[in-house]
């Protein structure tokens, strides 16, 4: 396995500032529970390994719950399927015409060209020719027309991830490529989700993962404290353990397995001078308040050990 | 398969723990009269160093031994089974490696490989792959340095002895290096080359320096040296669109790093926050498995009864002319 670490800084201001995330996070929790006040299932089993989930904290009014093997996180209550693929289209839609609008140049620049490169170098990388490359995303995603311009994928679909989970729009191919960026962050059932993304690849081909993860460094400071952590977006926020299990389980052998996240540090001193409930020890405040080449290296330490908020995964089907 | 090993040194050793773990190798002997079988545990496989060699039991010959006997061995195993899989370098100058050229035109249909094992690094495949259209484009200049300190017993291997090795560190660690730049850029002629022998006063060169141009006129660069405190493997490549930087080799002792290529892409001031500043990629690689696919292909082109497409006696050819042209510089 292959872990990577991107040497590029860009600020937390260009792709996800914490003002306007707050604004939209808003938005979330209320269009969650109106979600939910039409019919919900409680979670109280882990889907990476069956035993029951534990409380761990609520996000709003809504209770998340953790897995206790891999401390992956999960929110317990979640709305009827059928009304799961409207949910997460609405505020999609409501996150491209307002928290993202304004950053939308700076995103590409420094989220999805990043992704479209790391998808092409690997696959160069692996040996594999993509003839064939599926989107699972909530369209529109900014990521598909940069897929669709490369002349290395010589076709690019893209389906709606839970309309595909639910068996209401079917990949008619078999896939070279498959790429899930944070959607498993958002999957109703992330197992199912696997196992059909599994189930549509060819022999050999690989599958892109990227989500934010428990395990990382603003996740285990910040706790239920930490405002990137809202359903619907992040209804599963698993650890990298716990990816790597579900990603195994679905029956991925895992080429790459890193957290090149270059934000956590960032993050927890957005919510320090966003005045968001923290506590922290001695240690934690000197490191956040040292110069920039100090959390610069921290950053970095973090990445080379797997220890950002940000995951990225490849899997390959073997068989 | 039944395979036969001269010499049980570094890489004897190397690739018996290799064949042992093939599945299609059924049995392995070994010929080492230096060596004492009782003490390394081998005895049920040294064969008796007076008798005659039974080159009619075995399917494939590993020649592993200093490079004052190679050459020779190399040959017999070519004239005698015809299968061999011999360790760089192939000999001790180039004439000595005409030897070899001559006996494998006698046998046209054998399968001889030499052993350069650095181009299946993960780092270099990975560099191989990422290059070229679609990716970073045309190489515009290599670069190289591949050394390591020497050790207190420096003086005395055998590697550093002229009658036995034939050169020095060039010859030794330099030519792996040297085939890398090959699988990149090729064919490759030798600009200027300076040898020196200032530290270790072996009678062989213990830093060279080697300028070399391709065809193209694309610059590349070696240097190569017994003096380097810190172990180090490091190849830069430049390319039209980025570039690339293969650091760090995974080995046994871990001395020359991670392995590790740091991918970099061009950018100019209309891309970048800071001109000289590009975004970078750096890929960790955590296994090496280039002794197993280096001799799996072997096994595989025996097999399959055809040549080598990897270590090819054209491929070291052109290194040894190389080697060749760099030493008559000195």
């Amino acid at each position: 396995m292959q872990s990577i670490q991107t040497g590029h800084p860009f600020f937390l201001s260009s792709v996800k500032p914490l003002e306007g995330l707050l604004r939209y996070r808003d938005y979330c929790l209320a269009a969650m529970q109106k979600a939910l006040s039409q019919g919900s299932r409680r979670r109280l089993l882990s889907p990476l390994d069956n035993e029951k989930l534990k409380p761990w904290g609520k996000i709003g009014t809504l209770d998340y719950l953790q897995c206790a093997k891999t401390g992956s996180l999960f929110l317990a209550e979640l709305p009827e399927a059928q009304v799961w693929g409207a949910l997460l289209k609405e505020v999609n839609d409501y996150r491209n015409q307002g928290f993202h609008a304004d950053i939308a140049k700076t995103r590409l620049e420094n989220v999805y060209q990043p992704k479209r490169d790391w998808i092409k170098n690997t696959l160069r990388l692996q040996g594999v020719a993509c003839h064939h490359l599926l989107e699972l995303a909530v369209p529109p995603s900014p990521l598909t027309a940069l897929l669709q311009e490369e002349r290395e994928f010589k076709a690019v679909t893209v389906l709606d991830e839970t309309s595909f989970l639910l068996g209401k729009e079917k990949a008619n191919a078999f896939f070279d490529a498959i790429v899930l960026l944070e959607s498993l962050d958002r999957a109703y059932d992330p197992l199912a989700l696997l196992e059909q993304t599994a189930a549509s690849l060819k022999k050999g081909g690989l599958i892109f993962v990227t989500a934010l993860v428990s395990s990382g460094f603003d996740f285990t400071l910040l706790g239920a404290d930490n405002a990137y952590l809202y359903p619907p977006d992040r209804t599963n926020c698993f650890s990298l353990i716990g990816l790597r299990q579900i990603l195994t389980r679905a029956g991925f052998r895992l080429l790459e397995v890193s957290t090149p996240g270059v934000l956590d540090v960032e993050v927890v001193q957005a919510h320090l001078r966003h005045k968001i409930g923290l506590s922290l020890s001695r240690f934690e405040e000197r490191l956040l308040s040292s110069d920039p080449e100090t959390q610069s290296a921290f950053q970095g330490f973090l990445q080379r050990c797997n220890l950002s908020s940000f995951a990225r995964l490849v899997g390959k089907k073997d068989i | 398969m039944n395979c036969l090993i001269f010499g049980y040194g570094y890489m004897g050793r190397i690739r018996h723990r290799v064949l042992a773990e093939h599945p299609e190798v059924q049995k392995i002997r070994i010929v080492d009269p230096g060596i004492d079988p009782v003490k390394e545990n081998i005895q049920d496989l040294v064969l008796p160093p007076d008798n005659p060699i039974p080159w009619g039991e075995f399917d494939a010959v590993f020649v592993c031994t200093p490079n004052n006997v190679t050459t020779a061995l190399c040959v017999e195993a070519l004239h005698r089974c015809g299968r061999v899989f011999c360790e760089k370098p192939p000999a001790r100058n180039w004439e000595e490696f005409q030897k070899i050229v001559a006996a494998a035109k006698e046998h046209p249909d054998s399968t001889l490989v030499f052993g350069f094992n650095h181009r299946f690094h993960p780092s270099i495949k990975a560099a191989k792959a990422l290059i070229g259209e679609g990716g970073l484009g045309d190489i515009l200049y290599m670069k190289g340095t591949y050394g390591k300190s020497g050790g207190k017993n420096y003086r005395e291997n055998w590697r550093n002895d002229r009658a036995i090795s034939g050169g020095g560190i060039l010859l030794d660690q330099g030519i792996h290096m040297l085939d890398i730049f090959r699988l990149f850029v090729n064919p490759l002629h030798v600009a200027d080359a300076v040898l020196a022998d200032t530290f270790w006063k072996c009678d062989t060169e213990d830093n060279a320096f080697v300028l070399l141009k391709s065809e193209g006129g694309i610059p590349v660069f070696l240097h190569s040296s017994a003096t380097l405190w810190k172990h180090a493997f490091h190849l830069e490549i430049g390319c039209r669109e980025g570039y690339l930087t293969a650091s760090g080799l995974l080995s046994k002792t871990g001395s020359y790093g991670r392995e590790q290529l740091v991918v970099g892409r061009r950018q100019f001031e209309d891309e970048a926050f800071a001109l000289g500043n590009p975004r970078e990629e750096i890929i960790y690689f955590d296994r090496d498995e280039s002794w197993k696919q280096e001799v799996e292909e072997f096994i595989c082109a025996i097999r399959e009864g055809r040549g080598a497409t990897h270590g090819t006696l054209e491929e070291a050819t052109e290194v040894m002319a190389i080697l060749r042209d760099a030493y008559k510089r000195k």
